[in-house]
């Protein structure tokens, strides 16, 4: 059942500051609401305290996507359909446009945002990998201030983020790749469409005289949250671009996963089948330009 | 009738297209009645149990007015069922499944009946749970329902020949084993019906999402103890069925049926769909035992089946569904020694029932896997050993039936699939040289740290995509057969202005019925299809005609059609032969809004002339057309017998892709080549494949109904999944139309053969790809590299 609630759709960042500082507990923004009506008709407990909804598709502000000092900027209100098909999105962080497309149906593309997707914060969210990689920071608004995070900060546990109840998710700012590098996203579902991530996978490698100069990954749905794999990455710089590497580095994040996962019902799956994955996009897009 | 037809055969736009995708159409639950109340149902949360009483006081406390409906407010039966009458319409001596109702609340506010079902306190003792059917017949199982001595539903043994002989005589013995999952039919609407007592005690009216309105007012009746006529069914347009809106909408019809006598207001009940996966029935999954004996040349010459089903919690259907199973499990082939038996079981799972196939999907997974197997053995290709074995005209089936009296047209869907995907090179290339692929099955808890993969074990990028194609090949036993009486009827009224009204005894349930029967009366009287208004279905307009299964509705209604407008063609010549005075027996030709003689053409009087004509005359136009197939018989205890009057005959192609690092399967094509007999409307045959195909696809790789401790996991369809239009990427139906002498032209069945191939095509795709076979439908990601499912251990749902 839906339960009882205020609904506001402010049309000013100014209206929305002050509906966040004047309601506090049981206040929720919707954005796309994919999650939260869902979630109503669930009786899911995450949702069964609001009383109050704060509607933020009527601020302008919030429907921008632009470049700005250096930054990628994207609204809070940005759906996926929107970033699919933008130019700065496709032009800066193609893999964040890629793993959009794969959100869902056209309906829920339509409706749901990229803000709304990492705020859940469910474990397969598909923009978590690439925003990961693109080293995405959150701007974050509230009634006293503003304040930003990387985006691996604030994530914390499985549906759960640093956000208050007093604040609202305003901007993903993401820094313009200083270089051309290689890269993919890779999310396996059980089927073609409307299909929930089994993994999800992306990777940002930079080459330099045939060795590797920087390597950026994380993944999707294989851990409790979307997660970068630092040591990884650290491990493999200045390493020899070679089948023999992609392989080292596969094996590694298998590790790496059992380690933060330990063995759950679905490892005999997807362990093995994220180093697969890993090594078989290594070499599909990186091979070959040593 | 001439051979040259004006529309049969043409693509005809379904009539409802239109209101359906601009959503005007009106389903079940966008009726509504001043002053309706809704029903709630009440289940307890266990699987297995003894009711021990039911306690109301919390309820009747509160001031609200709520009206309770249990088992003692049924004056009739108070269980019924198709063949046993085992299923209750509230339970009241036990739970045997947990999607059983107790109590319905009825009232006014939808939202404060589902606040107060918690407050129906129901006192039970549970029991042992039974869900593995292996154990049903065990001397310690459990016995589901009392009234019955075991857990056996229903035993079919067919014996031909001598099997013991016949495997003595064979160069080899093949023996396999296979099994399937339960299936959701996955209508996009979950069920809704809405009950109106009519004033005067002219008894009650039920509109509803129902599949078969006959069966639904049998029901009706039964539980309320009424005459039939009393009860009156009314059709809504129907979102999906695939022989999913029988038992449990007659379970619903007959709710709401009750509950509006006992208020005198109408009443409505509509399911969300965790509510209808929970309580609809599913497809039987099967365990399935084959040894086949067989000569050095490929020559089949015995084969013993053993089949077990899972009937669930309920007998439904599973008495005719494993029927079919027994009649066709040897598939296509002649096989002189067969000992087959089958039996349904009942276990404390979801009950099962009919489903789209009906007893055909799985045997027929079985059964073409092993044939490519024996084939592979042999050194053959999937068509030679086919080739050797299959039915020609004039074999004998398993049953002692000789094909006879119709194209046995086998060898001809096989021979056109063959040569339209080039089907023996790409099988020969696909399955050359298949290296040592990544192997997860040996893998368990016990070995962990081999989960982390070895560097020789990661799969070559030229290697990592795999083509495959694979064939299946059936015959189908069309329409009822030896399960039941087999006729259905049509009203034709033609009005003076040449416009008529259709309505027959079998329902429209998605598959275009109105669209084809319209056209089969407008070709008889040789007038545009948009000048047939076809009307609502109504059980008080119309005989009964049996129910819309089998695959039966253009076979026997289509047949019922012809015969009302031909009966009213013949009064019509009458008219004509007296008005023009010609010679008695002339040849009239009715013919694109036009009547004449065939041998002065010139002469001609409209079709709307001559029906004013007629009426002026006092000739009636208006004719009740029926349709009998003919006698069949079956041997209880042989299983031996003419179980069906006529066949029909497929093959289909599948051709994938499968990602070895994975375990995704890529549907690139299926090539379908049906022989249905005469293809009355183009568009719905093909309409028929692109759906049967899909749905086949759901049943080969994606769907399955599964529980935990007896409670399903998959609620929603975000967790069973069925396929998206992006998951297949090619279909192609190809028609083969055989002659045969029953029904309207020879027109046959198509609904029920387009999904019963499919998913043995598929399984063997992806052992032509991959070089393993898999014995247990679906071929998820996990039965690829693991040859086993995986599933959570808690049905906990996302974050909820």
């Amino acid at each position: 059942m839906i339960p009882q609630f205020e609904y506001y759709k402010p049309k000013l960042l100014e209206e929305l500051r002050k509906c966040l500082g004047e309601f506090k507990n049981g206040t929720r923004i919707l954005a796309g609401g994919t999650d939260i009506v869902p979630g109503f008709i669930q009786e899911s407990k995450r949702f069964s305290s609001i009383n109050h909804l704060i509607d933020i598709n009527a601020i302008a502000d919030l429907k921008k996507i632009k470049i700005d000092d250096g930054f990628v900027q994207i609204g809070s209100a940005v759906t996926f359909s929107d970033i699919i098909t933008n130019e700065i999105v496709l032009k800066n962080c193609p893999l964040l446009a890629k793993a959009a497309q794969t959100v869902g149906s056209v309906q829920i593309r339509n409706k749901a945002t990229i803000v709304g997707n990492f705020v859940n914060n469910a474990p397969c969210a598909d923009s978590v990998p690439p925003l990961l990689i693109y080293n995405a920071e959150i701007k974050i608004i509230s009634s006293s201030g503003e304040r930003v995070v990387t985006l691996g900060e604030f994530l914390l546990n499985p549906y759960e983020t640093q956000l208050k109840t007093d604040e609202c998710v305003t901007e993903i700012l993401i820094p313009i790749p200083s270089h051309n590098y290689f890269g993919d996203f890779y999310k396996l579902g059980r089927r073609s469409a409307v299909s929930i991530s089994r993994i999800s996978l992306a990777f940002l490698l930079l080459p330099e005289d045939g060795k590797i100069k920087e390597l950026r990954i994380a993944s999707g749905a294989i851990t409790p949250i979307g997660k970068r794999f630092y040591e990884i990455e650290k491990a493999f710089i200045e390493k020899e671009i070679s089948s023999d590497t992609f392989k080292k580095i596969a094996i590694m994040l298998g590790e790496k996963n059992l380690e933060t996962t330990g063995l759950r019902w679905s490892t005999a799956y997807k362990l093995p089948v994220v180093q697969q994955l890993l090594y078989q996009l290594l070499e599909r897009n990186v091979n070959g330009t040593k | 009738m001439n051979n040259s037809f004006n529309i049969i055969g043409q693509s005809v736009i379904r009539q409802d297209a239109l209101e359906k995708v601009t959503g005007k159409a009106k389903f079940a639950d966008d009726y509504n009645e001043p002053g309706q109340l809704y029903g709630v149902m009440v289940r307890v949360p266990t699987v297995h149990a003894v009711i021990k009483e039911i306690d109301y006081s919390e309820i009747l406390g509160d001031s609200s007015q709520v009206i309770i409906i249990d088992s003692n407010d049924i004056k009739g039966l108070k269980k019924v069922g198709p063949i046993r009458q085992d299923q209750p319409i509230f339970a009241y001596d036990k739970v045997v499944t947990p999607g059983d109702v107790v109590v319905m609340l009825v009232g006014k506010s939808e939202f404060e009946l589902k606040s107060l079902v918690k407050k129906v306190k129901v006192k039970y003792t549970e029991l042992h749970v039974l869900s593995d059917t292996s154990k049903s017949l065990e001397p310690d199982a459990p016995i589901i329902h009392p009234q019955y001595e075991d857990n056996l539903i229903v035993h079919y043994p067919l014996r031909k020949g001598d099997v013991e002989k016949g495997f003595q005589d064979s160069d080899f013995i093949h023996e396999e084993a296979y099994s399937t999952q339960f299936i959701e039919h996955a209508y996009l609407e979950p069920e809704a019906a809405l009950a109106i007592p009519l004033e005067g005690d002219k008894g009650i009216k039920i509109i509803g999402s129902i599949q078969n309105p006959f069966t639904a007012r049998k029901v009706v009746a039964q539980v309320l103890d009424w005459p039939l006529t009393k009860v009156r069914i009314v059709q809504a347009e129907l979102g999906g069925s695939f022989g999913g809106k029988d038992d449990s909408m007659n379970i619903m019809a007959a709710r709401a049926a009750v509950a509006a006598i006992k208020t005198g207001k109408p009443v409505k009940i509509h399911y969300t769909r965790e509510e209808s996966i929970l309580e609809s029935y599913k497809r039987h999954p099967y365990k399935m035992k084959y040894k086949v004996g067989c000569k050095k040349d490929g020559k089949i010459i015995a084969m013993k089946i053993d089949i077990l089903a899972d009937g669930g919690a309920y007998a439904s259907q599973s008495p005719f569904v494993t029927w079919r199973s027994v009649v066709q499990a040897t598939g296509p082939y002649e096989v002189e020694n067969v000992w087959t038996d089958v039996r349904a079981v009942y276990t404390n799972n979801p009950y099962t029932g009919a489903m789209r196939g009906f007893g055909s999907p799985q045997i027929i997974f079985a059964q073409e896997s092993i044939m490519d197997e024996i084939a592979i053995k042999l050194g053959l290709t999937p068509e030679e050993i086919r080739k050797i074995n299959g039915f020609k005209s004039g074999s004998i089936t398993a049953s002692g039936q000789k094909l006879e009296n119709h194209d046995v047209n086998l060898f001809k869907v096989l021979d056109k699939a063959i040569e339209e995907t080039n089907f023996v090179s790409k099988w020969k290339e696909y399955g050359k040289n298949r290296s040592n692929s990544f192997q997860l099955d040996k893998i368990s808890e016990s070995n962990a740290e081999r989960l982390i993969i070895k560097k020789k074990d990661f799969i070559r990028p030229n290697d990592l995509l795999r083509k495959g194609i694979g064939l299946s090949i059936s015959y189908r036993g069309c329409s009822l057969g030896a399960e039941g009486i087999d006729a259905a009827a049509a009203y034709l009224s033609v009005q003076n202005d040449g416009s008529a009204y259709l309505l027959s005894g079998l329902a429209e349930n998605g598959q275009g019925l109105r669209t084809t029967f319209s056209i089969i009366a407008a070709e008889v009287l040789g007038i545009s299809t948009d000048k047939i208004y076809y009307l609502e279905t109504d059980t008080g307009l119309v005989p009964d005609s049996g129910p819309t299964v089998a695959s039966r509705s253009t076979l026997m209604g289509g047949g019922a059609v012809k015969s009302a407008a031909e009966i009213i063609i013949r009064r019509l010549e009458d008219v004509l032969t007296k008005e023009w005075n010609l010679k008695i027996n002339s040849e009239i030709n009715f013919k694109n809004e036009y009547v004449y003689t065939k041998d002065n053409p010139d002469r001609r009087i409209s079709f709307k002339e001559l029906c004013l004509l007629a009426y002026q005359k006092g000739i009636i136009l208006a004719a009740m057309g029926w349709y009998k197939g003919p006698d069949v018989n079956w041997d209880e205890h042989t299983g031996q017998g003419s179980a069906y009057f006529t066949y029909v005959y497929g093959c289909q192609v599948a051709e994938v892709t499968v990602n070895m690092a994975t375990g995704q399967i890529y549907i690139d094509k299926i090539t379908a080549v049906h022989d249905p007999g005469k293809v009355i409307n183009l568009l719905g045959a093909e309409g028929q494949v692109y759906g049967g195909v899909t749905q086949g696809a759901g049943y080969g790789i994606w769907e399955q109904i599964t529980t935990d401790s007896g409670n399903i996991r998959e609620l929603n369809l975000d967790q069973y999944l069925i396929p998206t239009s992006k998951d297949l990427k090619e279909i192609k139906p190809i028609f083969i139309e055989g002659k045969d002498s029953f029904g309207a032209w020879g027109a046959k069945s198509l609904g029920e053969p387009t999904l019963e191939l499919t998913s043995a095509a598929i399984a063997n795709a992806v052992r032509n790809a991959t070089g393993k076979r898999f014995y247990n439908l679906p071929i998820n990601l996990e039965e690829v590299l693991l040859r086993r499912k995986l599933f959570p251990t808690d049905l906990k749902r996302g974050s909820a």
